[in-house]
């Protein structure tokens, strides 16, 4: 089975220094990286404030991380992100299929453009070919 | 009887009914005005050619997104039917991470 990419976004806590939060995202990837996860993308957000109050938190530093792997990664990370203290909240998107679809997407969608824009000089033909079978 | 249209999002169809049948309706003026002002509303994800409905990005979903932090229904916006669906997700989950509010305060 092909591996699966999933995104973990985390809020840490805002009293955390800078290097702390860098220390923490460390951290987190040591986790999915022990599972046999390989990194891919590691965003810094930065302090954000938060639509609402999480455990009286009003900001919070943002983390993106965005990670490959098998399904039993997700299960083993969020488990470890739970008793990870700093940790406001967090949420796993498995985004692979979603995103393939979009691509499959957008190259029909090119695919029907070029159709669409050749055809200005090969039409006149395309016409009389079809005029004979009929 | 003229409460039928009154979402006023009804889709291309109606106003070419109206203007035929007008007489059998009885409220011409109202259906006059109706087909004046509406505008052919289109998706926004298909007009941008958007395919993955991005939860992370807080600025486009708050363009979809009253103050109050609702989902509104597919006909204030317009969106098809397959990007509301995407849209709705997309709401939910930059809900869950605080990008988003359940209910403003």
């Amino acid at each position: 089975m092909s591996d699966r990419v999933y995104e973990i976004l985390f809020i840490a806590d805002p009293n955390l220094g800078e290097p702390e939060v860098d220390a923490l995202t460390e951290h987190i990837q040591g986790f999915a990286e022990k599972e046999g996860g390989r990194i891919q993308k590691v965003e810094k957000w930065g302090k954000k404030h938060l639509a609402y109050n999480i455990r009286k938190h009003q900001e919070g530093y943002y983390v993106l991380i965005v990670v490959e792997g098998k399904p039993s990664l997700v299960k083993e990370v969020e488990r470890r992100i739970r008793v990870t203290d700093g940790v406001v909240k967090f949420i796993t998107v498995r985004v692979d299929e979603e995103l393939r679809k979009a691509e499959g997407r957008r190259a029909a969608r090119a695919k029907v453009e070029a159709r669409r824009k050749r055809p200005a000089t090969p039409r006149p033909s395309a016409a009389e070919g079809e005029e004979v079978p009929l | 009887m003229s409460f039928g249209g009154g979402g006023g999002g009804g889709r291309g169809g109606r106003g070419g009914r109206d203007a035929k049948g007008g007489g059998a309706r009885g409220d011409k003026k109202d259906a006059g005005k109706r087909y004046f002002f509406r505008r052919r509303k289109v998706c926004k994800f298909c007009a941008d050619k958007i395919d993955y409905v991005d939860y992370k990005d807080v600025k486009l979903l708050s363009s979809f997104v009253p103050e109050r932090g609702k989902v509104l229904p597919r006909r204030m916006f317009g969106t098809c039917a397959e990007h509301q669906r995407k849209l709705t997700l997309a709401i939910k989950r930059a809900r869950n991470i605080a990008l988003l509010p359940f209910a403003a305060d």
